[in-house]
């Protein structure tokens, strides 16, 4: 009796992860779906339901990207590529179709490509995910402790390897901790952002004051200054100016 | 013996009908006939003499018309028929006519004489009423009457000429007598199927017209069919109104949208020229031989010959009228989706393909031509290049397109042909994937594919060298595909680094440590510690105790003044030494500050005190004097030896 029951309620337990795993997939695909047909904007929208219900898989980003695009919204497809790029920054497909919405971006500038040792960096970010990097700190953090507690502890057997080891796992420690904290910044940074529709930028925070240029939709800016309304963008090429806030989708 | 038998069978019948059409060739017949026995006053009326199989006819007198009016006419019909075998040889003459009165008229038959006798058609009656509508303008044409050398049926004659009488409305007379009509040849066709439009006028009186205005075809592709210029009148009969027919306007329409389009109007200016009579001679409505006319000369016949010989009293009179013809709507279907192939762009037709490589052998320095010519009926004009998927070994540009329509040709003919240059970039076999080319037939309302033979190309490595390292590469320009396949569902939104787990596992290894250290701390209190103690604080508790020796100096007490400086100097011994105050002895302590290599005078005064001390001790009665120089020395011993013990 006791183990009818228990029976069922494993079985209700793992039927209800299969339909809560199954689901996004479902639509996934029916999104994959609605795409081959060239229903795009179906498509689209499908794909941005789910990344607005909190799933931000690389490949979800990369397909709402080509969707969008295709259904001629050069400003979200160039904005669901670069948080595909942010979560993979060396995935060619994306790189690739990124060039190509960015062809159709007015007024587009092409980023300076990164230094030798920001590449480093980047790359060795992607080493670990966000919480591995975490993880790691408290591990190394505890292999440092259990070093100078045995240092401390043990007069007897203190050795230089062990004190050679207590500095390594002090210096990972740091790295780990530093490489943690960079990955939390730079995803929690929303200092840029994607010009949603063509828009005039003006001199000053203020519906009143001049226009200095126009933005295209698409255009990748970094948002440098905010008040309520405006936001301060700068451009790739060095141009800053004022713009409302509504017209940037924070990256 | 089953063949004799049908040999027989069909001699049998065709001699019976041998026999029936010679029979039936001899009957002879002479009727009258009307289109309506009652009209009324404003209509008019069709009455036909027919003389059927009627030889050698050498007069025909049709009868006296008093009562009606000749509108037209007469013409003369002439044909043979064959209905059921019975072949027939027959002679109309034709008239239309209009009542002048009301009442009842017995039009009498026609007279005829056929092979030297004498015969009569039928009378018939009509009645005539009056007119709903009575017309002011009674349009009794004085040429109506002119006859008819038409052989064929309904033969053309005379179109009324632009005589305006007293009393006839003009508006009236020009909207009768000037329109504009547009044909089309369907209003519910597919998208890109033909449509022949064409727009007519349609006149009765002499008139200069010019088209001020010309249809846009909005939504249409069109193509117009040449018209000769100058333009060239066709006769036409509408109502049974003869009209000359000018068309102003032939083309051919494709629809390029679906929905309701409209066709817009024609608009024409027209200069009417209409005679005014002064002096009106009544001659209309004379019957006449017609067989008489036969033999006049045309010449004579002109209205404006006449008009100059017989007539001067005339004047003209040019009318300005602009008319315009109807819009007409056009339902267009748009092509089914179901059963639509995936290389259909668009053709409606019936087509032929045909697709051909220049070479099948070439080497990389040359370039190779696939020609796909598509020939057929249909919207040739409008045809797309059909897509070729050329493999990567060639480099594909837009193909050039010739045209081939036949001119005037409806429905709309020809042929289109498109030429794309393909340099192969690679050497060896490559096959271009057979083209295929689908089109929409209305006719029987299906999709149609045709395609052709796959090339086999063979390329040889040429002598140029590449220039330049170009990417080509096919999907240069494309997206790279969707992702598809099982992601991974989490939603990865939580930050280990910010949760407080992070925080307390870092905390857990320092508390353990420093839960270590305290207990090592407390541990080596118990041990070391408390001896630590003991030692930095004996010189404190010595000199308290000499302090307390002091006293005793002072009050007199010279056993507890040794007592006490006996006790202070040992416990300091103890303290300083880390010795248990039960070992100590004097050999004991010479050894320690031995090994701490304190010798000599301080050594030598601590054991003289120590001495002294116990001498007092077990014998009293010892002067002020000396007590006072124990305990000085005592004090110097002790300050000496923890200065010796700092070190």
């Amino acid at each position: 009796m006791l183990k009818s029951i228990l029976f069922a309620l494993v079985m209700l337990f793992t039927g209800f992860t299969t339909i809560s795993a199954q689901t996004p997939q479902k639509r996934f695909e029916e999104a994959n779906n609605l795409f081959n047909q060239s229903k795009f904007t179906e498509a689209a929208r499908t794909y941005q339901q789910l990344i607005d219900e909190g799933y931000h898989q690389t490949s979800l980003y990369f397909n709402a990207g080509n969707a969008w695009y295709k259904a001629g919204k050069t400003g979200m497809a160039v904005y669901n590529y670069e948080k595909a790029l942010q979560q993979s920054p060396n995935n060619q497909s994306v790189k690739h179709n990124l060039d190509i919405a960015n062809q159709k971006v007015d007024g587009f500038v092409g980023e300076l490509p990164l230094v030798f040792f920001q590449q480093w960096w980047q790359n060795l970010r992607l080493l670990h995910t966000p919480n591995g990097w975490a993880t790691g700190v408290i591990i190394f953090f505890w292999l440092f402790i259990a070093g100078v507690a045995l240092t401390r502890f043990l007069p007897g057997r203190s050795s230089t390897y062990i004190a050679i080891a207590n500095y390594v796992t002090a210096v990972l420690t740091l790295l780990y901790l530093s490489v943690a904290i960079s990955t939390y910044l730079s995803a929690n940074d929303h200092s840029t952002g994607v010009i949603m529709a063509q828009h005039k930028v003006k001199s000053a925070p203020d519906e009143t004051s001049r226009d200095i240029f126009e933005v295209g939709e698409g255009v990748k800016v970094h948002v440098t200054d905010a008040t309520n309304e405006y936001c301060k963008i700068e451009l790739a090429d060095g141009k800053s100016g004022w713009i409302s806030c509504a017209a940037i989708k924070r990256l | 013996m089953y063949r004799f038998c049908i040999r027989k069978c069909v001699y049998s019948i065709l001699f019976c009908l041998g026999f029936v059409v010679t029979a039936a060739a001899q009957e002879f017949r002479f009727t009258t006939t009307v289109s309506s026995n009652s009209v009324t006053m404003d209509e008019t009326f069709q009455i036909q003499f027919m003389l059927e199989n009627g030889q050698n006819v050498s007069s025909f007198t049709p009868p006296s018309f008093k009562d009606f009016e000749v509108v037209q006419g007469p013409s003369q019909m002439q044909g043979q028929s064959i209905f059921n075998g019975k072949r027939s040889e027959y002679v109309a003459l034709i008239y239309l006519l209009q009542p002048k009165h009301v009442g009842s008229f017995t039009i009498a038959g026609a007279q005829a004489r056929v092979n030297g006798n004498m015969v009569k058609s039928n009378p018939v009656l009509i009645e005539v009423r009056k007119g709903s509508a009575p017309s002011q303008a009674q349009p009794s044409n004085p040429y109506a009457g002119n006859p008819s050398h038409g052989r064929s049926s309904g033969g053309g004659d005379d179109l009324p000429e632009g005589v305006l009488k007293k009393g006839e409305d003009l508006n009236e007379k020009l909207r009768k007598n000037i329109f504009l009509k547009v044909d089309v040849d369907k209003t519910n066709l597919y998208e890109g199927e033909q449509l022949t439009a064409t727009y007519k006028l349609y006149t009765r009186l002499p008139t200069n017209s010019s088209v001020t205005k010309v249809p846009a075809f909005k939504g249409f592709s069109a193509k117009d069919i040449e018209l000769p210029n100058p333009p060239q009148a066709t006769e036409e009969r509408v109502n049974g109104v003869q009209y000359k027919v000018f068309t102003i306007r032939k083309t051919l329409l494709f629809p390029l949208q679906s929905g309701t389009l409209e066709l817009d109007p024609v608009e024409v200016d027209n200069q009417v020229r209409l005679i005014s009579i002064v002096n009106n001679k009544q001659r209309g409505s004379r019957g006449r031989d017609p067989f008489e006319d036969f033999f006049n000369d045309p010449a004579f016949r002109d209205p404006f010959f006449d008009d100059f010989f017989n007539r001067p009293e005339v004047t003209y009179q040019d009318v300005p009228y602009k008319i315009q013809s109807n819009p007409i709507s056009i339902h267009v279907k748009p092509v089914p989706v179901e059963g639509r192939p995936e290389s259909y762009n668009g053709a409606v037709g019936s087509f032929n393909m045909t697709a051909n490589v220049d070479k099948t052998k070439l080497t990389t320095d040359e370039a190779l031509t696939l020609k796909v010519s598509i020939s057929g009926r249909g919207n040739v004009n409008l045809l797309n290049s059909p897509k070729i998927d050329v493999p990567s070994g060639f480099e594909k540009f837009d193909p050039k397109v010739t045209d081939d329509i036949e001119k005037n040709s409806n429905p709309l003919q020809g042929s289109r042909t498109f030429e794309y240059v393909l340099m192969p970039k690679e050497a060896g076999d490559h096959t271009i994937p057979a083209v295929e080319f689908s089109y929409f037939d209305p006719v029987a309302n299906a999709y149609k594919t045709i395609k052709s033979e796959p090339f086999t190309i063979h390329i040889e490595q040429g002598k140029q060298t590449k220039q330049e390292k170009q990417d080509f590469s096919v999907g240069k320009n494309e997206l790279v595909k969707n992702e598809t396949g099982v992601l991974n569902w989490t939603r990865n939104h939580t930050w280990f680094i910010l949760s407080p787990w992070f925080y307390i596992l870092l905390l857990i290894p320092v508390l353990v440590l420093a839960g270590l250290f305290l207990y090592k701390r407390r541990k080596d209190y118990k041990t070391t510690n408390a001896a630590v103690l003991k030692h930095r604080y004996a010189n404190k508790v010595a000199l308290k105790r000499l302090e307390l020796a002091a006293r005793y100096l002072k009050e007199g007490k010279d056993k507890a003044f040794y007592e006490e400086t006996s006790r202070a100097v040992w416990g300091y011994l103890s303290s300083k030494l880390k010795i248990p105050m039960a070992d100590l002895s004097k050999q004991l302590v010479q050894d320690k500050l031995g090994q701490r290599s304190i010798n000599g005078s301080n050594t030598k005064d601590l054991f003289e005190l120590i001495d002294n001390c116990e001498v007092a001790l077990y014998a009293p009665g010892q002067d002020n004097r000396r007590m006072q120089g124990t305990y000085e020395q005592a004090v110097t011993i002790i300050s000496n030896l923890e200065e010796a013990l700092k070190n």
